[in-house]
């Protein structure tokens, strides 16, 4: 039950001066004078930057990084994707294993493990144009034993590599506010950590591989059984003739007041759900926090009924709507319900 | 402003005291008397009984542990209806089911009284802080004569119209709590059992879109093992056990309350009834293994 030593960085999401230089990308970003600078400050990353996935999460996070003066180059399953970032002046490879090649560290933001596998490990993968002094990033949130599995391939061929899942949605994607939740390398760590600190807020090293990927599902557990929850008070509120904005404000108010409930409270009132976070990512986060809770004997009962609601929500046609949608599920099914 | 005041427990020990701090007059009565004995020191009067406190007084305010101790206060012999009449309130800021606030409304009501039930978000420390969050319905006009006072024992008051809403509001909130507090003991839990640090959790937690007051306060504490009640875990598990009720009689699918409310359950039932709620983490906690 040894716990993971863990180091923490907490850096402000201040604006970061960019000084262009070639395929040099020096970040000099301003503190409060109360938080002491991370290490890497004033050295900024050298080299080029590759960016494998271009979704909800990956655009806004490469868009970051080339406002910040990297060199990127993109690729993405979907080739239409990469045009915003080709505007702002990102290179384009045709697949994982060409942007490896071409840079010294590449990033991937896939959406699910069968996807991160595929993308490193598969034909034409990430892996097959990695080598010694080359790292991977993977901030894909997938489950241990992938990790690990795309840990070894990335190793073989003499690179170096790092999981680092994120904690945060497309909002905190796009403000550059993200939490990183890393293990593995610790020198690849640190040699990216002033790109971290452009697309996030917060950063965390955890030890070995594995224990980045834990931490996450963990974290989205508890988020996933806290917005069932919340999805409950609120029919609950309704049915028996309360005002649920007024359940909303109370909330705002007490101990149990979070961002999450104030952001989505409103919208969930209206039936409206705007895709910050796909249910079906949530859904695949609480299968995985199942599985890694089931391999320790672990019981989690709140998550595993939040998990069955997903589920529901998924079969009513609601996988691509924000994970809030839950709420839906709750509720008496309809005929034919509006995907 | 002068007050009656129902009731010394954890919380109103601490909100009689506010009162009296902050300039009012108030006879209280609890039923064990000696409890009396440390508000007596800060200025308060002391009542035989119930009907004693409401025979002296305009306004009386009432804080009891749960609908059985609610209705006693009320309609046992020497209980608020004795004494309780036309000029005369009566607020019940206990947690309590709708039923039972609607039936003390209707028994004061019909001795010409007038009532507002107005049970409260917050526990030990809001309570010793004034920054309760009231949550009152019945009697408007009681409720406005009432505003001086709730402004001291509170931050924030709502009126929710009819008796009863109160009492629902209330009982919505504390099942978010109280499943959110399991969700964060399932958290700990298989943080530690999976090799990461739960403080680690916690700190990730408190930075990101589910960080919330609770979790920063309690965390903590919880790993440590230390559970000093500012909210008994008996009373949230009555709290799971009548927004189930409500629930029930409504049809409302509460698969996670319904989880929550069996470890709670399982906590009294390891007598651990009088620790605060977040003791429930010590249930969660039992049932895993670390990895060979």
């Amino acid at each position: 039950m040894a716990a993971a030593a863990a180091t923490h960085l907490s850096v402000r999401a201040a604006p970061a001066l960019r000084l262009r230089g070639k395929g040099t990308c020096r970040l000099l970003s301003c503190y409060a004078s109360s938080s002491p600078p991370p290490p890497s400050s004033g050295e900024g990353f050298s080299g080029k930057v590759g960016f494998l996935g271009l979704g909800i999460m990956g655009a806004p996070m490469a868009s970051n990084l080339i406002k910040a003066g990297c060199d990127v180059t993109v690729w993405n399953r979907t080739k239409s994707k990469c045009d915003p970032l080709l505007s702002l002046g990102a290179k384009y490879e045709s697949s994982p294993a060409n942007v490896a090649l071409s840079c010294d560290v590449t990033f991937a933001m896939l959406a699910d493990p069968e996807s991160a596998v595929e993308v490193a490990c598969g034909a034409n993968g990430a892996a097959q144009g990695m080598a010694p002094g080359k790292g991977y990033v993977d901030v894909s949130t997938v489950d241990t034993a992938t990790s690990k599995l795309i840990g070894k391939h990335i190793t073989s061929t003499g690179a170096s590599f790092l999981e680092a899942p994120v904690s945060g949605s497309k909002k905190p994607a796009e403000d550059g506010l993200l939490i990183f939740l890393t293990a593995g390398d610790d020198s690849l760590y640190n040699r990216v950590a002033p790109l971290l600190d452009v697309m996030g807020k917060s950063r965390f090293f955890l030890g070995d591989v594995g224990n980045g990927a834990a931490m996450k599902l963990v974290v989205n557990m508890v988020m996933g059984s806290m917005m069932v929850s919340f999805s409950e008070g609120v029919l609950l509120s309704e049915k028996v003739g309360l005002d649920p904005n007024t359940l909303v404000e109370v909330i705002s108010q007490g101990a149990i007041s979070a961002p999450m409930f104030s952001l989505k409270g409103p919208s969930m009132v209206k039936a409206a759900y705007p895709t910050a976070f796909p249910l079906k990512h949530q859904q695949k986060d609480l299968r995985l926090a199942l599985a890694l809770a089931e391999s320790v004997s672990q019981s989690i009962p709140t998550v595993a009924a939040a998990n069955e609601l997903y589920k529901v929500a998924k079969s009513l046609g609601l996988a691509d709507q924000d994970f809030s949608a839950v709420i839906e599920a709750l509720k008496a099914k309809e005929q034919n319900p509006q995907p | 402003m002068e007050v009656g005041f129902l009731g010394l427990g954890i919380m109103g020990k601490a909100m009689a005291a506010n009162l009296l701090r902050h300039g009012f007059r108030v006879t209280v009565w609890n039923r064990t008397l000696s409890k009396c004995q440390e508000l007596v020191a800060l200025g308060a009067t002391v009542g035989e009984t119930p009907a004693a406190v409401v025979a002296k007084c305009r306004y009386t305010i009432a804080m009891l542990s749960d609908p059985i101790a609610a209705l006693s206060v009320v309609f046992d012999k020497n209980g608020v209806l004795e004494q309780i009449g036309n000029g005369k309130g009566y607020v019940d800021m206990s947690t309590v089911d709708a039923a039972t606030s609607s039936k003390i409304s209707e028994a004061v009501k019909q001795k010409g009284g007038a009532f507002l039930e107005a049970p409260v978000s917050g526990s030990k420390k809001p309570a010793e802080d004034g920054q309760l969050v009231i949550l009152a319905a019945g009697d408007k006009a009681l409720y406005d004569d009432m505003v001086p006072a709730f402004d001291i024992l509170g931050k924030k008051s709502f009126f929710l119209g009819e008796i009863g809403n109160g009492a629902k509001m209330k009982l919505v909130v504390n099942m978010i709590m109280g499943s959110m507090m399991n969700a964060l003991s399932e958290g700990l839990s298989l943080a530690d059992n999976s090799g990461l640090s739960p403080q680690t959790l916690l700190d990730v937690l408190d930075l990101g879109a589910i960080a919330n007051p609770m979790f920063k306060l309690k965390g903590p504490s919880m790993l440590k093992g230390s559970y000093n009640p500012a909210f008994p875990l008996k009373h949230q598990q009555k709290d799971m056990r009548l927004a189930l009720s409500l629930g029930d009689e409504n049809a409302v699918s509460m698969p996670v309350a319904a989880a929550s409310n069996e470890a709670f359950k399982k906590a009294r039932s390891l007598e651990l009834g009088d620790l605060d709620f977040s003791a429930v983490y010590e249930v969660l906690k039992g049932g895993g293994s670390s990895q060979a």
